[in-house]
C-alpha cells in the first residue's frame, strides 16, 4: 500500500476581523507499486479518431500509435479498442466478437494490433458516442478498480450538437479517467480540455503525427504505474464555515470545487483518480467566523482517503494576532499559485478574446499573462507567449499581439496554460 | 536540567513553544512535571482527560490531532484551563487568557479543617519553566498551610506562611533544577490566604492580590503589591497612572532562585460580616483594580450566576478574557458566612459558620 504525506504551507496568522484562510498542501504518495500489482486489475481503452478528416498521415500514424499503445499494455490488462467518427465502433475485440473487452496476452496483441490496421477513415465527428462506447465497455469489467482511456482526434466535434458531448461528460464522469490528445490545428481545445478535466486526465496538443506513438506508449506507462486506483482529497471545515475553493494548482491549474460529494455534513470529497509515486499541490480557501485576536482555530482538516480510509491529514489553522509583522506575510507557495491560477485564466481569456477579434481585450489580458509569467518564474510560459505576442515591458506587462502567428503556437500556448511551475524553494 | 520538550506519547522532540506534539498532535506539556507531584488534599480538577476529550467551546469530540471535530477549537490542555472546589464556599480557576501561548498562572486550594487556604502563583512572562515553578510553588504553598496552625492565631499563620513561602522557593528550585547558567531563571509572584472564621491572613510576594469584599460595607485590598507601580505610587504618581505605565508592572519581590528574599509581607483582616475573600492575578485585576470596583464586579457577577465559588471564579476570568484576556487569569474565592451568634455542637462549644444564601433556602 502506497504512502501518503501532507505538507501544509500557509501563514496561519489573520488580522483582527480577517475570516479568509488559504493554504497549499502537498500530498505525496510513495510506494504506490505498479497497477497490476493493485487490487482489482487494470482496464485500457484506446478510443483512435477515424472521421474522414483523418485520411493520410495522419490515420496512418494514429494506427501506429495505438499499436505501440497495444504493445505497452501489460498482459492481463483488461483491454479494447475504438474507432470513433460521427458513430463509435468497436474495433477490437472485433465486433462482432461475443466480449466487448479481454485481457492482455500475446495472442491478443497481435490479434489487436491487425485489427488496428484495418481501421479506414470515414464520417464526421461526434465525441459523446465515442464516450458512450468506452463508458458501456467498461461497464462490462466493475470489478476493475482502475479504469483508463486515451482519446486521439484531429478534429472539432462538428457531427453533434455541442450540448451532446457535455451531457455525455457529465453521464461518464467518475467511471473512467481520459487523457485527451490533439493531432494537427484543426481542433478544439476547449472542447478536449472539458472531457480531460472532467475525466481527470491531461489534454495535450501533438504537433507531428510522428510523436503520436511516442506520447500513447508515455501515456500507457503512466497508466500502468499508477498504483493506488482511485484515491480522494477530503477537505473538513469546521461549523459556521465555507469552504471557498478547492483547487490543484500542481503539476496543473483545476479548480476542483465543484466536485464535491459529501462524507458527512462537515466534510467533503474531491475525486483525484488514480495516483503513483508523485507529488500534487493543492489550494484550499476557508472563510471562517472572525475570532478575538489571540484566539486560534483549526479552520480545516485536508486529507487523502482511499478506499474510504485516511491515510494522511494536513491541518490549516488560523490564529488571530494584532502584530502586524505575523499578519501582512504573505506565504510565498500561497503567493506562487494564486498567481499561477491567475495566468491560466488570463492566457484561455485573452487566447479566447484574441479568436473573437477582441484584440484590445486579448492585448490586455495576454499582457498581465507576461507580466505573471515572469513574476512567478514560469520560463516555460514565458516562451510560449513569446511566440504570440511582442513583449515590450515583460514587468509592466506591456505586450502587442503579433501578426501571422501560427495557428499551432496559439492552441500549444491554450493547452499548456494549466501547467504550472512549483515554488522554487 | 534538560529543557528540551517531548512529546508524552511518541516521544517527539517538539519544537519551541509548539503546543501539540507535530508527529502525533497530542498536546505538549500535560501532565505538567509539577503535576506529578502527590498532593495530600483532593483536588477536584472536572477537566482531568479520563473520557474522551470534549470541547470547551462546543461540547464535541477533540481528535486525535486536538482540535474539536465540530468546531474545530484547540483542546485545550489541562494547564491552560482549570478549576478547583475544594469544598462548595471555596472555589477559583485558573486560565491562560487569550493572547499568551502559556498558562504562566498557577493556582492551589485547599481546606485545613473549616479554614480556606487560597494560593495564587503567576509565572514570570516568557521565561521557560515560569509555567512550572508557578504551579510547583502554588502546591508546595498550599500542602504547607493546609496542615494548619497549631493555636489558630493571626500570629501563627503569618509564621506559617512564611514558612509555605519558604517551602515553595525550595519546590521551585527542585523543579527547575540547576539554573546558573541561565540568563533569565524562572520565577513567580506569591500570594496565599488564609481564611480561617472571620480572620482573614494574607502573605505575599509581588504583584498577585488578595481582597477582602464583604457583601455589605468597604472593599479593600488585604496585601500590598511589591511593585515599581506601588513605590511610584508612594512617591505620589495616581494610582491608575502607574498601573498603567510601562515599568509599573515589574515586581520587587518574588519566588525563584534569583530572588533576594522570599519572606512574604503578611497582612490580616479581621471582617465584620460576610463577604468574598479574592485572591487573583494581574491578569484578572488589571481590568478592574481598586477594590469597591471588584467588588461591584462580583456582586455583579453573583447575581447573574449564583453564589458558587467556582462558577464565579468562572465568570471572572470569562469577564477578563472579554476585556482582552492580555494575560493569563486567576480568580480564587473563599466565601465567609456571617458570623452566627453561639450555635453550639455538641461539647466542642465552637460557632459552626452558617451561609447566608444556603440558610436562606
Amino acid at each position: 500500500m502506497a504512502d501518503f504525506r501532507t505538507e501544509v504551507f500557509q501563514n496561519e496568522f489573520l488580522s483582527d476581523g480577517a475570516t479568509d484562510v488559504h493554504a497549499i498542501v502537498t500530498v505525496t504518495s510513495s510506494g504506490a507499486g505498479t497497477a497490476a500489482a493493485s487490487s482489482g486489475g487494470v482496464a485500457e481503452i484506446v478510443i483512435i479518431d477515424t472521421s474522414g478528416s483523418m485520411s493520410g498521415p495522419n490515420i496512418d500514424a494514429a494506427k501506429y500509435a495505438a499499436q505501440v499503445a497495444v504493445d505497452q499494455i501489460a498482459d492481463g490488462t483488461w483491454f479494447s479498442v475504438i474507432g470513433g467518427s460521427h458513430v463509435a465502433n468497436r474495433a477490437f475485440p472485433y465486433p462482432n466478437a461475443p466480449v466487448a473487452i479481454v485481457q492482455m496476452e500475446p495472442g491478443a496483441r497481435e490479434e489487436a494490433k491487425r485489427a488496428i490496421s484495418y481501421m479506414r477513415p470515414s464520417g464526421g465527428t461526434a465525441m459523446s458516442t465515442w464516450l458512450r462506447l468506452a463508458d458501456a465497455i467498461f461497464a462490462e469489467v466493475p470489478q476493475v478498480a482502475q479504469k483508463h482511456a486515451i482519446l486521439l482526434t484531429d478534429g472539432r466535434n462538428e457531427s453533434e450538437p455541442r450540448g451532446e458531448l457535455s451531457s455525455a461528460i457529465r453521464a461518464v464522469t467518475g467511471h473512467f479517467q481520459c487523457d485527451a490528445r490533439g493531432v494537427g490545428s484543426s481542433w478544439e481545445v476547449a472542447e478536449l480540455r472539458e472531457i480531460a478535466t472532467a475525466l481527470l486526465g491531461t489534454v495535450d496538443l501533438i504537433r507531428n503525427p510522428a510523436d503520436i506513438a511516442a506520447d500513447f506508449k508515455a501515456l500507457v506507462n503512466e497508466s500502468m504505474s499508477k498504483g493506488v486506483a482511485d484515491a480522494e482529497l477530503r477537505v473538513w471545515a469546521p461549523q459556521g464555515a465555507q469552504v471557498l475553493f478547492v483547487r490543484q494548482v500542481a503539476p496543473t491549474v483545476e479548480d476542483i470545487t465543484a466536485r464535491r460529494t459529501e462524507v458527512n455534513a462537515l466534510t467533503g470529497a474531491y475525486p483525484t483518480g488514480a495516483w503513483g509515486d508523485e507529488s500534487r499541490d493543492y489550494h484550499v480557501a476557508i472563510r471562517v467566523p472572525s475570532k478575538p485576536v489571540g484566539s486560534e482555530q483549526l479552520a480545516a482538516r485536508v486529507q487523502i482517503a482511499v478506499g474510504g480510509d485516511v491515510l494522511a491529514s494536513g491541518l490549516v489553522k488560523a490564529r488571530w494576532s494584532d502584530d502586524s509583522s505575523l499578519t501582512a506575510r504573505i506565504n510565498p507557495e500561497v503567493a506562487h499559485y494564486t498567481g499561477q491560477a491567475e495566468l491560466a485564466s488570463v492566457i484561455q481569456e485573452g487566447l479566447a478574446a484574441k479568436a473573437s477579434g477582441d484584440e484590445a481585450t486579448a492585448t490586455v489580458k495576454l499582457g498581465r499573462a507576461v507580466q505573471l509569467a515572469a513574476e512567478t518564474g514560469n520560463e516555460e510560459a514565458t516562451s510560449r507567449l513569446r511566440r504570440v505576442v511582442e513583449i515590450d515591458d515583460e514587468e509592466q506587462g506591456t505586450v502587442r499581439l503579433k501578426r501571422n502567428t501560427d495557428k499551432l503556437d496559439e492552441m500549444a500556448l491554450d493547452t499548456a496554460s494549466t501547467k504550472t511551475t512549483r515554488v522554487r524553494r | 536540567m534538560d529543557h528540551v520538550v517531548t512529546c508524552g506519547a511518541c516521544a517527539t522532540i517538539a519544537e519551541e513553544d509548539s503546543r501539540f506534539c507535530e508527529h502525533c498532535g497530542t498536546p505538549l506539556g500535560a501532565p505538567a512535571p509539577a503535576a506529578a507531584a502527590a498532593t495530600a488534599v483532593a483536588v477536584v480538577v472536572p477537566d482531568e482527560p479520563t473520557a474522551a476529550p470534549v470541547c470547551r467551546a462546543c461540547g464535541g469530540t477533540i481528535a486525535a490531532d486536538g482540535y474539536c471535530e465540530n468546531c474545530g477549537e484547540p483542546a485545550v490542555d489541562e494547564r491552560d484551563h482549570w478549576s478547583e472546589l475544594p469544598s462548595a464556599l471555596v472555589g477559583g480557576v485558573c486560565d491562560r487568557g487569550r493572547r499568551k501561548t502559556r498558562n504562566e498562572d498557577a493556582m492551589a486550594l485547599g481546606l485545613s479543617g473549616p479554614t480556606a487556604v487560597l494560593v495564587v502563583c503567576d509565572g514570570v512572562s516568557n521565561v521557560p519553566d515560569s509555567d512550572i515553578a508557578s504551579l510547583t510553588a502554588a502546591r508546595a504553598a498550599r500542602d504547607v498551610l493546609v496542615t494548619g496552625s497549631a493555636g489558630s492565631t493571626v500570629g501563627a499563620w503569618s509564621a506559617l506562611l512564611v514558612t509555605a513561602a519558604a517551602a515553595a522557593d525550595q519546590a521551585i528550585a527542585d523543579a527547575v533544577g540547576d539554573t546558573t547558567d541561565r540568563v533569565e531563571p524562572p520565577s513567580c509572584t506569591f500570594v496565599a490566604a488564609v481564611v480561617d472564621g472571620p480572620t482573614v491572613v494574607a502573605g505575599w510576594l509581588g504583584d498577585s492580590r488578595v481582597y477582602w469584599l464583604p457583601d455589605e460595607g468597604v472593599a479593600h485590598q488585604v496585601s500590598v503589591d511589591d511593585s515599581a507601580a506601588n513605590e511610584m505610587i508612594a512617591r505620589g504618581v495616581p494610582r491608575a497612572k502607574a498601573e498603567a505605565s510601562r515599568e509599573g508592572h515589574a515586581i520587587t519581590r518574588w519566588l525563584g532562585p534569583d530572588a533576594e528574599t522570599v519572606v512574604p509581607g503578611t497582612g490580616t483582616t479581621r471582617t465584620q460580616g460576610p463577604g468574598w475573600v479574592l485572591a487573583c492575578s494581574d491578569g484578572l485585576w488589571n481590568y478592574c483594580s481598586e477594590a469597591t470596583d471588584v467588588a461591584d464586579l462580583l456582586h455583579r457577577t453573583i447575581a447573574q450566576v449564583g453564589n458558587a465559588p467556582d462558577v464565579i471564579a468562572a465568570e471572572l476570568v470569562r469577564w477578563a478574557n472579554e476585556q482582552g484576556g492580555h494575560d493569563n487569569i486567576t480568580a480564587a474565592l473563599a466565601r465567609v458566612a456571617a458570623p452566627v451568634d453561639t450555635v453550639h455542637t455538641g461539647d466542642t462549644g465552637h460557632a459552626v459558620p452558617v451561609d447566608p444564601a444556603s440558610s436562606a433556602r
